[in-house]
């Protein structure tokens, strides 16, 4: 049925010459599951093209709304939650998949001549994805999108001379508010696209007039070679297989939560970026005084310049990676600082000691005896009763807290607050939370 | 081709192509399933019934029909809106109290109260139906929409529904 559908459409269209062209391309050396890292990002790209369409039906890009919709999309649209964690952790997945795509060509020298112009769209296509890294982190309108922003824009506001120009132009004014966000969405789904799109189509155009590099080794690229199509399209999708399990479990089963709405006044918030900006984030607390606006910008610019040239600053022709000691050699050093300073970061902020138990349990009486009907807690409740979020700078008495809950008139004359029924336990954990609720 | 390595053929071949074909089907089936789901969501999303008040019964005089109307919050995706929704009660002799739908079984206009042939008719399409809400003239399919009333403690409770125009029977939306 569906050949005959096929031979139908082929005496028409013609599509046997096309099927040739585009399927039956030679790999030198073979087909390899060394050259699946491009396949593997590309297909991550069309999963967050995708679902990234699927949000954008219930999304609103307005101060007002954004929170709301993103939450209505976690909890209320059947399957929400899977699509928001699909994109979430695709994210990151295109992420390490462009970084191990890129560590395979620098490997195998993949990038030196003829493929300087491929490499080069590369770079481009990597500045493309770390710009919808940014543009999308601000969109869901949380504490974390609107802090971890705030700071993204700041450093550019270090570049010399034109850097406030700069900032006004990303935040649209003065401000981090509405027209930011309308303009980072339009950046995130229709500009960015629009500009990766092309950059794809001229980095497959490049791949397809060079062809593909093929093994470093001599003797196996002399081997012969094999078409594009059966097998190293068996092993592409092999990869999109895993690649999207992965993903998919990750959707499942790990939620992506979202932090409390974006608050600007609330300046106790401290927000953390994604991991692929995190070695940078680290690397910003080593920039003492007014070398930090320096690293902010020159440390990018550098970086990206250095990339870029890459092909040009390496000049020797050889591809064997026991004649490139030099070049091979800074590449690790840079991983290594990178990954050094990756797992620096991480070990800090997963050091913050675990919730006490006792506090966990406190938490949830919080919620059992409705303390929040009156009191606010870190933007949750109502500002009925006083305001808990800090209250143990105030008070920060163990006794007056367990006075207080068996008999709340006996501390604070006047008070309106019902003594509540609490053994002696669950004075113990509710106090330690409130005691948890300090500024640091 | 040249020498050394080649186009697999035979089983090998057609062993790489399907399972190719397998994959592709399973990726494609697997996002398929949650995202058109995800999009058909609203399409099955009821409407919350609730009874809202329209005040005292006993205020209301017989045989005579009162346009009345109650606010209500109505879910609008993530929004909820406030709305007001306009209803004609009718308090029968028994002391029964008929809430039609404020909108015309034939095409979804709003019909009007003439007071002077007593008679609702509906400016549209010139649809006339009595106190009883029979069609006494014009194109209406159907008698006029009731809405599902009660009375408690006094208060006439009404539920907002509502109905596909043009049938000739009363099928909820």
């Amino acid at each position: 049925m569906a050949s005959r559908l096929y031979q139908w459409i082929d005496q028409r269209l013609k599509l046997k010459p096309l099927e040739q062209t585009l399927l039956n391309e030679p790999i030198p050396g073979g087909a390899s599951w060394n050259y699946i890292f491009g396949s593997a990002t590309l297909f991550l790209f069309g999963l967050q093209a995708l679902t990234g369409m699927f949000l954008m039906v219930y999304y609103v890009p307005a101060t007002d709304h954004a929170y709301d919709t993103v939450q209505y999309i976690q909890h209320e649209v059947w399957g929400g939650w899977f699509v928001r964690g699909l994109h979430h952790w695709g994210a990151s997945a295109v992420m390490m998949a462009i970084g191990l795509h890129m560590l395979q060509v620098f490997f195998d020298g993949a990038y030196k001549r003829p493929r300087e112009l491929m490499w080069f769209v590369g770079i481009i296509l990597l500045a493309i994805m770390l710009g919808f890294g940014f543009t999308g982190y601000l969109l869901p309108w949380d504490q974390n999108a609107y802090w971890a922003t705030q700071v993204g824009i700041n450093m550019v506001g270090s570049v010399p001379l034109i850097g406030d120009f700069l900032v006004k132009i990303l935040r649209g004014g003065e401000t981090l508010g509405a027209l930011t966000i309308s303009r980072f969405f339009a950046i995130h789904v229709a500009f960015l696209p629009a500009a990766i799109m092309f950059g794809i189509m001229l980095h497959l155009f490049i791949l397809r007039r060079v062809g593909p590099a093929g093994p470093h080794d001599e003797a196996k690229a002399k081997a012969g070679s094999e078409t594009f199509y059966p097998r190293q399209v068996f092993m592409d999708a092999v990869v999109m297989l895993v690649v999207f399990g992965i993903v998919s479990l990750l959707a499942f089963s790990v939620e992506f939560p979202l932090a409390d709405r974006a608050d600007p006044s609330d300046h106790s918030f401290i927000p953390v970026p994604e991991w692929y900006f995190l070695f940078f984030y680290q690397l910003l607390k080593y920039a003492p005084g007014a070398w930090g606006p320096l690293a902010t910008w020159l440390l990018p610019t550098l970086f990206f310049t250095g990339l870029l040239l890459l092909p040009f600053l390496d000049r020797n022709p050889e591809r064997q990676p026991s004649s490139r000691r030099v070049v091979l050699g800074a590449g690790l050093g840079f991983l290594i600082i990178v990954f050094g300073l990756l797992s620096i970061s991480l070990r800090d902020l997963y050091a913050v000691p675990k919730r006490d138990p006792s506090v966990v349990r406190g938490i949830a009486l919080v919620e059992q005896f409705h303390c929040k009907t009156c009191h606010r807690i870190h933007g949750e409740g109502v500002n009925v009763a006083p305001d808990l979020s800090f209250v143990a700078d105030r008070r920060p008495d163990r006794d007056w807290h367990l006075q207080h809950f068996k008999d709340p008139q006996s501390v604070s004359p006047g008070s309106f607050m019902p003594k509540f029924p609490l053994n002696d336990k669950q004075l113990n954990d509710l106090t330690n939370y409130i005691l948890t609720l300090k500024s640091e | 081709m040249e020498d050394g390595l080649s186009t697999p053929v035979g089983t090998r071949r057609s062993f790489f192509v399907k399972t190719t074909v397998f994959i592709s089907s399973l990726i494609g089936i697997s996002l398929a399933v949650p995202l058109i789901g995800y999009i058909i969501t609203p399409a099955f999303q009821r409407r919350k019934k609730e009874w809202m008040s329209l005040g005292k019964a006993d205020a209301l005089p017989v045989g005579e029909p009162k346009a009345m109307d109650y606010t209500m919050t109505e879910k609008d995706g993530w929004q909820e809106t406030q709305t007001t929704k306009g209803v004609w009660a009718v308090k029968q002799s028994n002391g029964e109290v008929t809430v039609f739908s404020p909108i015309c079984p034939h095409l979804g206009c709003g019909y009007r109260w003439d007071q002077q042939d007593r008679l609702f008719k509906c400016p549209c399409h010139g649809s006339i139906y009595d106190l009883e809400g029979t069609v006494k003239a014009g194109p209406a399919p159907r008698p006029l929409d009731t809405l599902p009333s009660k009375i408690e403690n006094g208060e006439l409770l009404v539920q907002y529904e509502e109905f596909k125009s043009g049938l000739a029977k009363k099928v909820e939306l």
